[in-house]
């Protein structure tokens, strides 16, 4: 039993930290979201609401902000999965050569600061960034097009942050696709559109699937990226979050909205590895 | 089998994609040794002076080190408390050794602004905000994941039996473990380590509901400015964290053959 004993000994420092400044934060917010708050006063002591729940389905302005989240989570993934295909193609289907400086290039925007890539997209997207002076000095736009503070911005940022996770997952899943299934299928006369779709792309299936979790999740998630593209203005769901906690003070419709985030991120993943788990079972 | 090769416009298509990634990067670089301070293409006029205004100032160069003091620290601690985590948890010699892993791994699943929220209200009614050992204990929680999974994944990609070996040959278990499993190990924490360091030096969304105005990280000071509009002096500040991520990345791939780990 010396075995067990010392394995809880190895694992209790880091549970006892995760447990103190996680768990218990979190359980401590739940009941903070059934709170009423009273602008100008703050926290109504003793009270207990649904509103600030209610409100999310209900209020025109945060269904508002809660569809342009789900709107911004499911079109990022599938720009991710369009442009992240051909490159995770290339890398593993491509000269050998040239697959570890392809991997490099795609993991380096990956290891930089997102808030300085998320900068490099202001100073290409502003009014008088580099895209909208490039393009009144070649006489193709007269005046600057608004690519910042609406959704062309976010999509742009955002794709480009969470692209590098979908290739990964993509050049995984690629590579597992044994090259003996797409040479039988293309010798017994498959065309090479035929044998893509009908071979490889059934069989990168799973990574298909976890990219675009892992892409959503984070999309709908994300604040630097929102908050820096989209303005104080143009909210998501963290951005708004982040106002509702540090600008208006009121604690309790942001724990609410943090939960509804949260709960909407723990669904989504559970669902995935459930479908998953059921798929690889029928198959 | 040349047919199952990307065709050229696939290839092409790639390439501008792999492009489309580095373009930030790009103006990034460009705008911190242009002379203007809105970009123009070509640059008007080469100037290292953003980069001497960024250096002289006091705000920046505490910033930089409270980020890399962070790091540095939150970085150390994951790894002794995540190593020693994943040691005790691969032989899943305990009861319910998989819901553990599961709750350590919890935060990577959680939205950051969430975990930032929770922990803002947390250390208001402990009365601990504004606290530095706060920050090490939050960027802890949202690090040692990557720890813990890559200690884990290696851990599982050795062979036990050298390291009984050495139990036989007279070694005691801490020893046999410093002699024979870490270095087996060490190629994954490495990695493991790096990330942590990495996701540390840019977290926002935590740290922005905890630090102080004196406790300002680099990634917060510039996420910050950015509010007031495109700034030569943040683009100089960016373009020396991607020179020292371009550093980095090099090192690790010399050492541990990095790409294999992400």
């Amino acid at each position: 039993m010396t075995g067990r004993r010392s394995a809880w000994l190895l694992i209790a420092p880091l549970l006892v930290v995760l447990l103190l400044s996680f768990v218990l934060p979190l359980i401590l917010l739940l009941p903070t979201s059934f709170q009423e708050y009273q602008p100008g006063q703050g926290i109504v002591s003793g009270s207990f609401t649904l509103e600030n729940y209610l409100r999310i389905a209900t209020d025109g302005y945060y269904r508002e902000v809660v569809l342009r989240t789900l709107v911004l989570g499911v079109s990022v993934t599938i720009l991710c999965l369009l442009t992240g295909y051909p490159v995770a193609y290339l890398i593993v289907r491509g000269n050998p050569r040239w697959r570890l400086p392809l991997t490099l290039l795609v993991i380096f925007p990956l290891m930089l600061n997102l808030v300085v890539r998320s900068f490099g997209w202001i100073v290409l997207l502003t009014n008088r960034g580099v895209v909208n002076n490039l393009l009144i000095d070649l006489g193709i736009i007269e005046t600057p097009l608004k690519l910042m503070f609406n959704m062309t911005g976010l999509l742009i940022g955002l794709t480009h942050i969470y692209l590098p996770f979908m290739v990964l997952m993509l050049v995984a899943a690629l590579q597992n696709v044994p090259r003996d299934v797409e040479s039988a299928a293309s010798c017994l006369g498959a065309s090479r559109v035929r044998v893509f779709w009908s071979v490889t792309f059934p069989l990168t299936a799973p990574g298909i699937i976890g990219g675009s979790i892992l892409v959503f999740v984070l999309t709908i998630s994300a604040l630097v990226t929102p908050r820096m593209l989209g303005g104080p203005t143009y909210q998501v769901m963290a951005t708004l979050i982040y106002d509702e906690y540090m600008q208006l003070l009121d604690w309790p419709s942001g724990s609410a909205l943090s939960f509804a985030l949260a709960f909407a991120t723990i669904f989504i993943i559970w669902l995935s590895n459930r479908l998953t788990k059921k798929w690889a079972g029928m198959a | 089998m040349s047919d199952l090769k990307p065709t050229i416009p696939i290839r092409i298509f790639a390439l501008l994609v792999v492009l489309f990634l580095q373009l930030p990067v790009l103006v990034v670089i460009l705008t911190s040794f242009s002379e203007t301070s809105y970009l123009t293409i070509p640059p008007q006029g080469w100037t290292l002076k953003w980069f001497g205004e960024v250096l002289s100032d006091p705000t920046y160069l505490r910033a930089i080190k409270n980020s890399l003091i962070l790091a540095v620290s939150s970085t150390v601690l994951s790894l002794v408390l995540g190593v020693a985590a994943a040691y005790g948890l691969f032989r899943k010699a305990i009861p319910g050794h998989e819901a553990i892993t599961s709750l350590l791994m919890a935060p990577l699943i959680v939205p950051a602004v969430v975990i930032g929220v929770a922990m803002l209200q947390y250390v208001t009614l402990v009365g601990m905000r504004g606290s530095f050992l706060v920050l090490i204990l939050a960027h802890v929680v949202i690090t040692v994941p990557y720890i813990l999974r890559s200690a884990l994944a290696s851990l599982s990609g050795i062979d036990l039996s050298v390291e009984e070996a050495a139990r036989v040959l007279g070694a005691d278990g801490p020893t046999a473990f410093r002699l024979v499993t870490l270095p087996l190990i060490k190629p994954g924490l490495v990695a493991g380590a790096l990330f942590a360091f990495v996701t540390s030096m840019e977290n926002v969304p935590v740290t922005i509901f905890l630090a102080s105005a004196r406790q300002t990280t680099l990634p917060i000071l510039i996420f910050s400015s950015v509010e007031m509009g495109v700034n030569p002096g943040v683009a100089a500040v960016s373009t020396l964290l991607i020179i020292a991520t371009v550093i980095v990345l090099v090192l690790a791939e010399r050492w541990t053959g990095f790409h294999k780990f992400v």
